[in-house]
């Protein structure tokens, strides 16, 4: 390596690399916490000092998914030898087995939610991103501010008139009412991230297509759309992520059939105070979202600073 | 300054806009700050007076 | 539209040569791209907003659709502006904003310098330190309360541990002195990372030359430091502090779950105090005015963001 006065020193390296080393472990630390609350069992979960070596056990999932009732001794009894390694976690505490809980039916509404709100807001945010970035529209910045500000916007103060504008539509608490919802919140972001992307595509590309005869609309999905394709995986993943978090809006505006997990993880504490089963249900929820960021990490970094920085 | 004020009256975009800029942050700080009372209350109305003088002067020539 | 008008347009814009397609101008099509957004945005966002405005000078209540609705002119804001409650939210919300921005830029800029010093593997761990800011707000405040548990919680057993202090002698989200100070902390641990990637987008911006020249007028690191560093990532700087500053003005899903605006309502924040006012009180004329304040308040901090953005898109 040549020499360089701009080149960090290897001793500046070190130092730099042992302090931000340091904080990152402090950081993960409360993420790590949670995930081993999961399968601590309830009394390892409350133990002073905290446990850092216990012995693992899948209490926690199996009080997440599952409903129990408490029995008296004569009819556990009668109720038989347990039959599965579920239940016989669940003996222990002279209780069976009386049913699923919710967790389930949450998770999936936020899985269906999440995916149609980002497809939706991926495809109407990428036609209007093209538009402005190509076509002489009317009032454009007026526009994109416009756009870009809904998003800026309390969500409490914006779920006054929405909660009131749902219970006449009889959109509350159904899916279709909050895909449409979490649409809107999506497309500031979708529309001015696309609007980045497209307009570093050179507009010679499509120049050629059309003088080749392809009308504007070809041109744009033969030749626009491949080439923003990573642009709109990456505006995908922070749809997704918007909305598989969001919380404020669904605590608000569902209930039950639509309600996401987020409102959903807080109440399964219940007055029991299982941390454990709320730290699996907070796992199994945060889980996925870590993993993505860390495989997909170059396209999500580069997003996050180009959302906030440019225009 | 005799620059600004002559910008001002020939109504250029620059000079207006940080009016209206300085006119919202003392909205903002007004409404949060923890001295007196009677500013909370004349709060929102300075942010509104900048904030829709923003959205004019923002259509201002350069 | 004629084809004198599109012609002029493309000239002026230096787009392709703009033949009528299909009987459609340019400027239709444009349209026809932008309508769809533009339509939702106006039935999701800007109706329900004037449908705000109405309701702010009514004295409505959700709860009840059958009570007779009067107007009650601007009375709704006097309310509002005179009570000191809520004087207090707007203080405890400022106390909020301003020290997670005092932390995290303070933490955020030493994290963005030193991993641009491009020690190995710093973009491993960098993911790690972003951790935090991708998940959801609601469940992380919900599980900190766990870690915020005086005797069993992982938070207290540290304090403990580091200062010699007993860690159930004291509680975090229960003692008024020190519950806003817990939501101060959680939300720098989560949002730290955002202001270092900004930090780290800034710093990388800066180009080597300035530094090779300042090194040839024999200018020490120190002073590169003042004199190139900070004024050439300011700009940056003042776009994660505006970005913040309005995301934590208008902080709702990770305090509810974390305090719920208690022990007793200090930290009680804007819009956990709105959403009691519509949703509990269900005072829905009285709420929207309320809302309607923080609307403008925050419609003016985003035009300031505009600005900024403006400024650094134009280095």
């Amino acid at each position: 390596m040549s020499f360089s006065v701009t080149q960090p020193t290897s001793r500046q390296k070190w130092f730099a690399g042992i302090l931000v080393i340091g904080y990152a472990l402090l950081t993960i630390l409360p993420l790590l916490w949670i995930i081993a609350t999961g399968f601590k069992s309830p009394s390892d979960a409350i133990a002073y000092p905290p446990k850092v070596v216990f012995e693992p056990t899948l209490e926690g999932y199996v009080n997440l998914f599952t409903t129990r009732t408490r029995l008296s001794p004569e009819a556990l009894s009668e109720a038989g030898a347990p039959q599965t390694w579920y239940d016989r976690i669940v003996r222990q505490y002279g209780m069976v087995i009386s049913g699923p809980s919710r967790y389930g039916e949450r998770f999936l509404n936020s899985v269906i939610i999440g995916f149609g709100s980002t497809f939706l807001s991926i495809f109407l945010g990428t036609l209007a991103a093209y538009g402005f970035s190509r076509f002489r529209v009317p009032l454009k910045d007026d526009l994109m501010f416009f756009i870009l500000s809904t998003r800026m916007m309390p969500p409490i103060a914006v779920a006054i008139p929405i909660f009131l504008m749902f219970r006449q539509l009889g959109l509350s608490d159904t899916h279709l009412g909050m895909i449409l919802l979490y649409t809107a919140v999506n497309l500031s972001l979708s529309v001015w991230l696309l609007k980045g992307f497209i307009d570093e595509i050179p507009i010679e590309y499509e120049e050629a297509a059309l003088i080749d005869g392809y009308t504007r609309f070809q041109a744009f999905y033969k030749v626009v759309l491949p080439q923003a394709a990573t642009g709109i995986a990456s505006t995908a993943i922070f749809c997704l992520i918007f909305s598989w978090n969001e919380y404020a809006f669904a605590v608000l505006l569902t209930s039950g059939t639509a309600q996401t997990a987020p409102p959903f993880i807080p109440t399964i504490i219940g007055v029991g105070k299982d941390w454990p089963a709320v730290a699996a249900g907070a796992t199994l929820f945060l889980v996925p979202v870590m993993v993505f960021t860390v495989l997909l990490r170059k396209h999500l970094l580069r997003g996050i600073t180009f959302g906030a920085v440019r225009k | 300054m005799k620059t600004i004020l002559h910008d001002l009256t020939r109504l250029r975009r620059g000079p207006w806009e940080m009016v209206a800029t300085l006119l919202i942050a003392l909205g903002v700080f007004m409404l949060m700050q923890p001295f007196a009372l009677w500013l909370y209350s004349y709060s929102f109305l300075v942010t509104l007076v900048g904030t829709v003088m923003f959205i004019v002067v923002s259509h201002f020539p350069e | 539209m004629t084809d004198e008008t599109t012609a002029r347009t493309s000239a002026a814009s230096r787009r392709p040569p703009a033949r009528a397609i299909k009987g459609l101008s340019d400027r239709a099509v444009g349209w026809i791209f932008v309508a769809p957004t533009i339509f939702l945005l106006l039935a999701i966002n800007i109706f329900p907003l004037i449908w705000t405005i109405r309701l702010s000078l009514t004295n409505y209540r959700a709860n009840r659709t059958t009570a007779e609705v009067s107007w009650v002119g601007l009375r709704n804001y006097e309310r509002i502006l005179t009570d000191p409650d809520i004087w207090n939210a707007m203080q405890a919300t400022a106390h909020f904003v301003i020290w997670t921005l005092v932390l995290q830029v303070l933490i955020g800029f030493t994290l963005a310098y030193l991993i641009n010093k491009k020690f190995k593997g710093n973009d491993l761990w960098t993911t790690i330190i972003v951790l935090p800011m991708m998940l959801s707000p609601a469940v992380v405040g919900n599980f900190w309360t766990f870690l915020y548990q005086p005797q069993i919680g992982l938070f207290n057993y540290f304090v403990g541990f580091l200062t010699g202090a007993d860690p159930s002698s004291f509680s975090m989200i229960g003692d008024v002195a020190l519950a806003p100070w817990a939501i101060v902390i959680v939300d720098t641990w989560m949002w730290t990372p955002f202001v270092m990637l900004i930090c780290l987008a800034g710093l990388r911006s800066i180009p080597d030359s300035i530094y090779e020249a300042a090194e040839c007028d024999r200018a020490s690191k120190w002073r590169q430091f003042w004199t190139i560093t900070i004024p050439m990532a300011l700009p940056f700087l003042m776009l994660a502090v505006l970005f913040r500053g309005i995301e934590n003005f208008k902080m709702f899903d990770l305090v509810v779950q974390l305090t719920g605006g208690g022990p007793g309502s200090v930290t009680e924040l804007t819009s956990i105090n709105l959403k009691r006012e519509a949703f509990e009180k269900w005072r829905t004329g009285y709420a929207s005015a309320y809302a309607v304040i923080l609307f403008v308040t925050v419609f003016g901090l985003a035009s300031i963001y505009v600005k900024a953005l403006n400024k650094v898109k134009e280095r």
